[in-house]
C-alpha cells in the first residue's frame, strides 16, 4: 500500500519540491556550524545583500530605527551565543557589559572630548577588562549557580551606576553624546546608522564564524560536551570559558558604545535585568549553536515588541503567549529547525490527502 | 624511569581505594592492570591523569613530579587517556573530534583564530588532513562527516582512542578499551594496540578481557581491594595462586 502511494506522481509535488529547493538555500540548516569549509556560501551572500538592500526597498525611518535597535540586540545576542550556545555556559550579566560599553563611550566623548571612533574601541576593551576580572572567580561556578552569580553582577553594576552620580550622572544618566563619526563622516540619520550597525554586525559575524571554525570553536564545543574529556586532551577548560566570556563581553561593549552614540543618551534603565533576559530569550528562541539564529531571534523579538506595543495593556500577555507557542513549536529555535519545520508544514497537506486515499 | 608511582594512597570517605601502590612502567612497553570490580584500577588511572589527587605518595613522569597537577597540564606533558564511560563529543562530527585532540598542536589563540590569520588557517588545514589520515588508519574514514553521537558503540570506543592519539601522547592510559566490543572488534583493537607499541608508544591499560591483556601485555599488575597482589609477565601472573584466588575462581 505504501508503495502505491510513492509511485503516484502529481504535478503538485513538483511545486512542493521547487518550494523546498528555494528554502534549502535561504534558511540555515539545522547544524550550520558543523560545516566548516573555508568559503562563503550562496546563503551568506544572500543574507548580506538582503541586509544591504532592505532599507532601500523599505524607506520608512521608523523601520530603519527599529532595525538599528534589532542590530544592536543582534550584536549582544551574537556575543552571548558564543558563550551560551557554543561553550554551554549561561550568563545573565550581558546587559551589564552593554552598560559598561555605553558609559565608557558616554564619559569619554562628553567629558574628555575623545572622538567616538576611539571611544568605540575603548568600550570594547573596557568591557573585556571587566569580564576578565569578573569571570575569573565567577566561571568556577556551573549551571544555575553561574546564572545567579552573573545576575548578581548585573544588579551590582546597576547600583554602582545609580550611586556614582558624579561619574555616570546617576539615575538621570548622560545626555548629548555625539553621533558616531569617522573621518569627518557623521552617522546622523537612521539610514546611516542602519548601515553603521549592520556593518559592525557583519564584521562581528565574520569574526565569530572564523572563531567557531577554528580550534577555539572546537574547544568550546568540547567544553560544552564533556569538561573531563576536553581537559584530558590538554584543553584548559577554565581559560576557554574565560576567553569566550571575555569575547562575548567585548561584543556587548561594542553594542553599548553604538547604542550610546545612536541614542545620544546613556541611563541605567536600559541596562536592567530585563535586557539580560531578553538577550537570553533571543539566543534561545533564535537557536543555539548557530550564528544566524540569535540574529534572527533579535530581529524577531525587537519587531514583535514594537508591534505589540500598540495593544497597550494586552501587549505583555500577548507577548508571553507568543513566546510559549514558539517554544512549543520551535523547540530548537526559529533559526535552527525552521527548514525542517517548514518542510514538514509544506508536505503536511500532501501527506494528509495521500493518507486518506491510501486508506492504511 | 618513564612512569613511576611511589606508595600511592587514596581514600574515599572510609573506603581505602588504594593502599601503598608502587608501580613502574618502562618506555615502549604495554602494561596491563587487572583486578576484580572495586579493586582500585580506575582510581589509579584518575590519580595518574590528574583527575584526582592522591592522599599520599608521589607520581613521576619523565623525571618530573606530576602529583596533584591538573588534568590538562598532565595532558600537555604527554599523558593521553580514554575513559571507562565514554567522553565522546557528541555535538561534533567524527573528524572534528579528532581535530580537537590536536588542540595542543595547533597554533593560535582567540584573536588570531577570530581574524583567521595565515598560520592558524594553515595549521587548521594540516590538522584536517592529519585527522583524516588517522581515521583511515583506524577504519573510521567512511564516517568522518557523521556526528560522533551517531556512531555505534564500538566505533565510539575506537574514536576515543584515535582522539587521544591525535594529541601525540608519550603515554596512553586506556580504561577498559574492549568493554562492550564484539570478539572481532576486540581482536582488531589488539592488533591496533600492538602496532602502536611498535611505533614507540607506551600503553597502560585496564582490562577485564583476560584474553586481550594476556595477548598483548608485556607485564601485568593485578590489584585487589586496593593492594598490589602480583606483578610480572602474563604467564607468571596467570599461575600466581593469590591471583587465581582473588580474580579467577572467586567470582
Amino acid at each position: 500500500m505504501v508503495d502505491q502511494a510513492q509511485k503516484e506522481f502529481r504535478t503538485r509535488d513538483l511545486l512542493y519540491s521547487i518550494a523546498l529547493w528555494f528554502l534549502s538555500w535561504l534558511i540555515p540548516d539545522p547544524q550550520l556550524h558543523y560545516r566548516r569549509e573555508y568559503k562563503f556560501k550562496k546563503r551568506d551572500l544572500f543574507y548580506l545583500s538582503a541586509v544591504l538592500v532592505f532599507p532601500l526597498i523599505w524607506p520608512d525611518p521608523h523601520i530603519h530605527h527599529l532595525m538599528v535597535l534589532a542590530g544592536i540586540h543582534g550584536i549582544l545576542a551574537l556575543g552571548l551565543t558564543l558563550f551560551l550556545g557554543y561553550a554551554g555556559q549561561i550568563s545573565l550579566g550581558q546587559a551589564a557589559f552593554f552598560g559598561v560599553g555605553a558609559y565608557t563611550t558616554a564619559v569619554l566623548t562628553t567629558r574628555y572630548g575623545l572622538p567616538s571612533f576611539l571611544a568605540f574601541w575603548a568600550s570594547a576593551i573596557m568591557a573585556a577588562i571587566f569580564a576578565l576580572l569578573i569571570g575569573k572567580p565567577l566561571l568556577k561556578l556551573k549551571g544555575y549557580f553561574l546564572a545567579l552569580a552573573t545576575l548578581g553582577f548585573g544588579e551590582i553594576f546597576l547600583v554602582l551606576v545609580r550611586e556614582n552620580a558624579s561619574l555616570t550622572g546617576g539615575v538621570i544618566g548622560i545626555f548629548n553624546i555625539p553621533f558616531f563619526s569617522f573621518a569627518g563622516f557623521t552617522f546622523d540619520t537612521y539610514l546611516k546608522q542602519y548601515y553603521l550597525i549592520w556593518g559592525v554586525l557583519t564584521g562581528l559575524v565574520l569574526f565569530s564564524k572564523n572563531l567557531v571554525r577554528s580550534k577555539m570553536g572546537r574547544a568550546c564545543l568540547a567544553v560544552a560536551s564533556s569538561e573531563e574529556g576536553a581537559s584530558a586532551l590538554g584543553i584548559d577548560v577554565a581559560w576557554i570559558k574565560l576567553g569566550v566570556f571575555t569575547v562575548g563581553a567585548a561584543f556587548a561593549g561594542l553594542a553599548g558604545s553604538l547604542f550610546a552614540s545612536v541614542m545620544s543618551t546613556a541611563n541605567p534603565e536600559t541596562f536592567s535585568l530585563n535586557l539580560s533576559v531578553l538577550i537570553v530569550m533571543m539566543v534561545v528562541l533564535g537557536g543555539m549553536g548557530n550564528l544566524y539564529g540569535p540574529i534572527a531571534g533579535a530581529i524577531f523579538l525587537t519587531v514583535l515588541i514594537d508591534r505589540l506595543s500598540r495593544y497597550q495593556e494586552y501587549s505583555l500577555p500577548l507577548y508571553g503567549v507568543i513566546l510559549i507557542l514558539l517554544l512549543i513549536f520551535f523547540p530548537d529555535g526559529i533559526g535552527t529547525r525552521l527548514r525542517v519545520r517548514l518542510i514538514y508544514l509544506i508536505s503536511y497537506f500532501g501527506r494528509k490527502k495521500r493518507r486518506e486515499k491510501v486508506n492504511l | 624511569m618513564f612512569l613511576r608511582l611511589e606508595e600511592i594512597t587514596k581514600q574515599y570517605g572510609g573506603v581505602q581505594a588504594l593502599n601503598g601502590i608502587s608501580l613502574q612502567v618502562e618506555r615502549g612497553t604495554i602494561k596491563g592492570v587487572m583486578g576484580p570490580n572495586g579493586a582500585g584500577k580506575s582510581t589509579l588511572f584518575h590519580l595518574i591523569s590528574g583527575m584526582e589527587k592522591p592522599d599520599s605518595g608521589s607520581i613521576w613522569f619523565k623525571k618530573k613530579e606530576i602529583t596533584g597537577r591538573p588534568l590538562h597540564e598532565i595532558a600537555r606533558l604527554g599523558v593521553g587517556r580514554t575513559f571507562q564511560t565514554l567522553q565522546i563529543f557528541g555535538n561534533m562530527t567524527v573528524v572534528e573530534n579528532v581535530m580537537t585532540g590536536m588542540h595542543m598542536r595547533i597554533r593560535g589563540g582567540i584573536l588570531s583564530s577570530g581574524l583567521s590569520l595565515p598560520w592558524t588557517r594553515e595549521d587548521e588545514k594540516r590538522a584536517m588532513r592529519e585527522a583524516k589520515e588517522m581515521l583511515e588508519q583506524f577504519g573510521l574514514f567512511g564516517r568522518w562527516k557523521w556526528f560522533a553521537s551517531q556512531l555505534a558503540y564500538g566505533e565510539q570506543r575506537r574514536l576515543e582512542i584515535v582522539r587521544a592519539l591525535a594529541a601525540k601522547p608519550d603515554l596512553l592510559l586506556l580504561d577498559e578499551p574492549a568493554a562492550g566490543l564484539t570478539y572481532p572488534e576486540a581482536k582488531q583493537l589488539a592488533e591496533n594496540l600492538a602496532r602502536l607499541k611498535e611505533n614507540g608508544l607506551t600503553l597502560l591499560l585496564i582490562e577485564h578481557h583476560m584474553g586481550l591483556v594476556m595477548e598483548i601485555a608485556d607485564e601485568v599488575a593485578v590489584l585487589n581491594k586496593g593492594e598490589l597482589i602480583a606483578e610480572g609477565p602474563p604467564e607468571v601472573v596467570k599461575k600466581d595462586p593469590s591471583v587465581i584466588e582473588a580474580y579467577m575462581v572467586r567470582k
